[in-house]
């Protein structure tokens, strides 16, 4: 097992390499001009871009200029992101906590509604609550993530003024950036609650609310699938029957028995959904201006911000890998047949 | 054979029907048995006679898509069919059990030997975790596992075959039930672990004194367990007698055909003599005895009618040859 981890964490270098070489092979198409002209906002100083390319040896061969950016990297120094107009790293730091809030939130709802649905709708397979379940999987996997972010913002916050778009109000920044505030965790909600602020937390959560539900409908569809028909496979195991034969009740029987076996397939999806809502909360942080990473992404990539870019994109292959390693190591968790084999 | 005391379990014309896309196809036939405190009945048949899914309406595991279409079942004079959910549960594992015939998928895989063993113990009776642990323990080291223990911390995919099927039987007895219902225990088994097994059984249900029914397509295995065998044949029962008397002297023509049709073992013959033909489809009904198309004595009156169960000297055989007999 610890075998497989490390092995594991071996291949971790390797697809950040990839990933980063083939954008940055990508961004080389832009003229040197062209990613300068980034760092010179002001059109009476174009003469010194070309004192910025030569600074930055942005006519250099490609791989030197990817090999300096690496062992930048190496040091922690991801460059400077003028779109964000601070360093990529410290950039990363801001934002991130804000997605994984989000994205943790909501893969929460996911996992817990999309189980439960799932096998109800598997126990009572062809009766209303299947019917429903079904019903309401198809509609949320039909749903685009951008039409039904709109329709929640304009009931939810245009007409019923319950949850608030946009970023943090003025009051919790300034509380947040007071002094008085400390960070102990990066994330605000536990944050808040640990400096006993529940003036911050009620802001951050309606923050949450609404980007967590559009985010959350499209996973769930999917949960419900799989857990559906992970569940009805399970059900029909002789296991089951002999669990019946045995005097256990139908909670027992279907929670316990076939439950833990179903529950395999979706860890492996929760883990994807997970680390897929890491770095492509991009359109519902859009939609909701959450101050999230996602939003930090789009505006590099729509701004030419090549160090936001590809910290953006190192920053998504770490978490892809090591995404996956944790999914693997739940799945052992749940399944003695490959934790001791 | 007679027997005066009350019968433990009792089956009383039981139909079982399959719904499928053709409709509804009749499995299940009219059976009807009655099993005596401490007797092995076995139940020999061909795949598709209905032999296991009379095993499962017992405790009403049947599948979604099997219905007891009539008849009753039994336990102590209780119909099992009128017992609410509740009720069932105390007698499912608690007054009757079960083994089956694929022990490795009988067994859940991702709960370990120990876990299933004591939650049945838990379901039944009030006692503590620990308690429940050392009693399972005792269970395994009774059905021959050795270093009980350690295996009780082990997962069914550690276990061979033999052993699995060892534990399915420690859970089956646990709460020394009255009644075994083993559906092809030794099938899916090598054929010397077939016999520990089968003794095993033989040997637990002797000391226990608890009445038990074999369900098998194995006649050497019914000889071993039974001290009654009822052949099943489409459905019907065709003939029901003391296993001695039935292997000795076999009255209906398909039994006489399944014994002719066994390997013997000091002799060696050219060619084994078979049953021409194939057993019938559910559904596609037909006049007459449902052996007649395959019966090398059949007549006109056997495709006309089928015979009713004739009894004679404690034995019932369905076939007119036993008519003037009876």
């Amino acid at each position: 097992m610890l075998n497989y981890i490390v092995r594991r964490l071996l291949l971790l270098p390797l697809v950040v390499l990839g990933v980063t070489f083939l954008l940055f092979f990508l961004t080389q198409r832009l003229s040197p001009e062209m990613r300068a002209s980034l760092y010179v906002k002001d059109p009476r100083q174009m003469g010194a871009l070309e004192e910025v390319i030569r600074q930055y040896g942005l006519r250099d061969n490609v791989f030197k200029q990817y090999g300096r950016w690496l062992a930048n990297v190496a040091q922690g120094d991801l460059g400077y992101s003028p779109s964000a107009n601070m360093p990529v790293a410290q950039a990363i730091k801001e934002y991130l906590p804000a997605t994984i809030q989000l994205a943790f939130i909501t893969i929460l709802f996911v996992v817990f509604f999309g189980v439960w649905f799932g096998s109800a709708s598997a126990v009572h397979k062809d009766k209303w609550q299947d019917v429903v379940a079904r019903l309401v999987s198809v509609g949320g996997f039909s749903l685009p993530i951008f039409v039904l972010g709109l329709i929640l913002l304009m009931i939810f916050y245009g007409k019923l003024g319950w949850f608030a778009p946009g970023g943090y109000s003025v009051q919790t920044d300034m509380i947040i950036h007071g002094g008085a505030f400390k960070t102990y965790t990066g994330f605000l909600l536990v944050d808040s609650l640990l400096n006993g602020n529940l003036r911050v937390f009620g802001d951050v959560l309606s923050h949450l609310v609404l980007p967590a539900v559009t985010l959350c409908i499209g996973s769930f569809a999917l949960m419900v699938r799989v857990m559906r028909s992970s569940m009805l496979e399970e059900l029909n195991k002789d296991y089951v029957r002999t669990a019946r034969a045995k005097g256990l009740t139908q909670w027992q029987v279907v929670y316990k028995h076939a439950g833990k076996n179903a529950i395999i397939p979706v860890i492996t999806l929760a883990s994807i959904q997970f680390i897929r809502l890491l770095g492509g909360t991009v359109i519902v942080e859009t939609i909701f201006d959450y101050p999230g990473i996602g939003r930090f992404g789009v505006i590099a990539a729509q701004q030419l911000d090549i160090a936001g870019i590809l910290g953006f994109s190192l920053m998504v292959a770490v978490l892809f890998v090591l995404g996956n390693l944790l999914s693997d190591i739940l799945y052992t968790a749940v399944d003695p047949r490959i934790r001791l084999e | 054979m007679t027997c005066s005391s009350e019968p433990i379990l009792e089956v009383r014309n039981l139909h079982i029907d399959f719904t499928a896309e053709e409709g509804r196809l009749p499995v299940l036939c009219g059976l009807s048995y009655a099993l005596p405190k401490g007797r092995v009945l076995a139940v020999v048949g061909e795949s598709g006679s209905g032999k296991t899914v009379h095993a499962l309406s017992v405790l009403r595991l049947l599948p979604p898509n099997a219905h007891v279409s009539g008849g009753e079942i039994c336990y102590k004079g209780q119909n099992l069919a009128l017992l609410s959910e509740g009720e069932l549960r105390r007698i499912r594992g608690g007054k009757i059990s079960m083994i089956f015939q694929d022990p490795a998928a009988s067994l859940n895989p991702v709960l370990t030997i120990g876990q299933q063993l004591t939650e049945t113990l838990l379901a039944h009776r009030k006692m503590s975790k620990e308690e429940a642990r050392r009693q399972a323990a005792r269970l395994l080291e009774k059905v021959g596992i050795a270093g009980a223990a350690k295996r009780l911390e082990e997962y069914p995919f550690q276990f061979s075959g033999g052993m699995c099927q060892r534990v399915m039987i420690a859970m089956a007895l646990a709460l020394s039930p009255d009644v075994l219902i083993a559906d092809e225990p030794t099938t899916a088994l090598d054929v010397t672990v077939q016999a520990q097994i089968l003794r095993l059984i033989k040997q637990l249900q002797t000391e226990s004194g608890m009445s038990a029914v074999f369900i098998t397509h194995n006649l050497a295995v019914a000889a071993a367990v039974a001290d009654e065998v009822l052949v099943l044949y489409a459905g019907r029962c065709m003939e029901q007698a003391p296993a001695e008397q039935l292997f000795k002297n076999p009255l209906h023509p398909y039994t006489q055909g399944l014994l002719n049709s066994l390997a013997p073992l000091h002799q060696k013959v050219e060619k084994l003599p078979v049953i021409a033909g194939h057993p019938p489809v559910p559904g596609q009904a037909q006049a007459g005895c449902p052996f007649a198309p395959r019966c090398p004595f059949a007549s006109e009156k056997c495709r006309q009618s089928c015979p009713p169960l004739f009894e004679e000297n404690g034995r019932k055989t369905r076939c007119w040859l036993r008519e003037v007999h009876a």
